[in-house]
């Protein structure tokens, strides 16, 4: 399983979201099936030449996030889309974000058509790769 | 439990009338790389020294692995790596001479076939002598000599000082791989912030001769804070909040860095001070390094001014 995993060292961002935002990403855009196994923690580090901690502090923020499961003894995998919970806090942040979106589009002079159509767009980049797959 | 294996106690350093450290307490724990940094004269090489035995301190101790400093005998040192600033080697003897050198120190540990690896890798001759060497070069070969002994601690002041991005890029990977064996620890000191956020887990931050931080790497991350308040009438006069490191105000702005104030104490300070709002902003770790080791009161080098 190859990870394209891009590490920015000058970021504001810490090292640790990085990873796990990059996962999330290959996860929601189905790259990472549910059930596949997540690089052993040493071997990422090795990899990406970064803390082991690090990598392990990701994994459990992707796990808490209900993304990855994490089996003793066997590794960490990507888990079953069917039993990830969302619950209202989750929903209300992801509204936030929306709200976000919508009003930089609107100061930008976008329509609200305009909008809905980029999300269309944007989402069909996330969504056909996953049927693509699934055949 | 972890387990400490470099610890200092008050440790201080003068040279004549000048200090050079200050009453240092320092603690690594086992198996942490952690990332030593402080501007140039802030005392990081006279520390280690100190901790090597190879200075002695004015007052306060320091041990390692659990032997004194002062006192360290062989059989401690064989457990302990060192690679000093500039990669200082004998320049008469070649890559080979060095490695039987070197070895003689490490007889029980030493892992010819490591080194063997390491040095065809880079692609060096063990034939050269080290004079002939590139500072690159030289600097391979050091970090093939530190890393073949495969010490318990490893220590290393500015190991990558004056060099390429791929061969820092080297020494990373060294520390890693270093680090993944069972209970190895490395302390290395360094300018370059991004290397230290990408392999340390933790970092010690000294300032003129005084340890201002010593942490998790994501501790210090996430303390050091910059937030932009903005006000429709002039800001507070003045600025009294936890935390405040350094406060700058234009005319409906004042920018705070702070350590360690909670956000939800950044937006009590916000409502209860009129700020029309507040944006914490995700500092990068050099910015956050030079933001926590400014003087007080410090300005930019160079302002623009609208005429």
């Amino acid at each position: 399983m190859a990870l394209w995993i891009q590490i920015s060292s000058g970021s504001g961002q810490p090292i640790y979201t990085q990873v796990a935002e990059q996962i999330s990403e290959a996860i929601a855009k189905s790259e990472l099936a549910s059930g596949d196994k997540l690089p052993a923690v040493r071997k990422l580090a090795a990899e990406l030449v970064i803390n082991p901690n690090t990598v392990a502090r990701a994994y459990t923020r992707l796990e808490q996030a209900g993304l990855v499961i994490t089996k003793t003894g066997s590794g960490t995998f990507v888990s079953d889309p069917k039993l990830r919970k969302s619950d209202a806090a989750d929903i209300n942040v992801l509204t936030e974000r929306m709200d976000n979106l919508i009003t930089r589009g609107l100061n930008l002079g976008l329509e609200g058509q305009d909008l809905i159509t980029m999300f269309k767009d944007r989402l069909t980049k996330f969504v056909k790769k996953q049927m693509g797959k699934k055949k | 439990m972890t387990e400490t294996v470099l610890q200092t106690l008050g440790l201080t350093k003068y040279y004549g009338s000048t200090l050079a450290l200050d009453h240092m307490n320092l603690q690594i724990p086992q198996g942490c790389i952690c990332g030593f940094v402080g501007r140039n004269g802030a005392g990081k090489t006279t520390a280690i020294k100190l901790m090597l035995g190879l200075l002695r301190p004015t007052a306060g101790s320091s041990r390692l692995l659990g032997c004194d400093s002062q006192q360290l005998e062989p059989a401690i040192r064989q457990r302990i790596g060192y690679v000093t600033e500039g990669h200082r080697l004998f320049r008469w003897m070649s890559i080979n001479e060095l490695e039987k050198f070197q070895r003689a120190f490490f007889p029980k540990q030493w892992d010819d076939k490591f080194f063997a690896d390491m040095i065809e890798y880079f692609g060096l001759p063990k034939k050269r002598k080290i004079k002939h060497l590139s500072n690159g070069e030289r600097a391979q070969v050091s970090l093939a000599l530190a890393l073949a002994p495969n010490p318990e601690l490893l220590i290393m002041d500015d190991p990558t000082l004056g060099l390429d991005a791929a061969i820092r890029r080297q020494f990373l990977e060294g520390m890693i791989e270093l680090i993944m064996r069972e209970g190895r620890t490395v302390l290395f000191s360094s300018h370059i912030l991004g290397d230290v956020e990408r392999v340390s887990d933790r970092i010690a931050v000294i300032d003129k001769g005084v340890l201002r931080a010593n942490c998790s790497l994501e501790e210090f991350r996430a303390a050091v804070k910059k937030v932009i308040f903005s006000f429709t009438d002039s800001p507070p006069a003045e600025v009294d909040i936890d935390g405040l490191l350094h406060c700058r105000r234009s005319d409906k702005e004042v920018e705070l860095i702070l350590v360690g104030t909670a956000d939800e104490q950044i937006a009590e300070w916000a409502k209860s001070n009129g700020a029309e709002k507040h944006q914490i902003l995700q500092m990068n770790l050099e910015d956050q390094f030079i933001e926590y080791t400014a003087p007080a009161n410090h300005r930019r080098l160079f302002r623009w001014e609208e005429k």
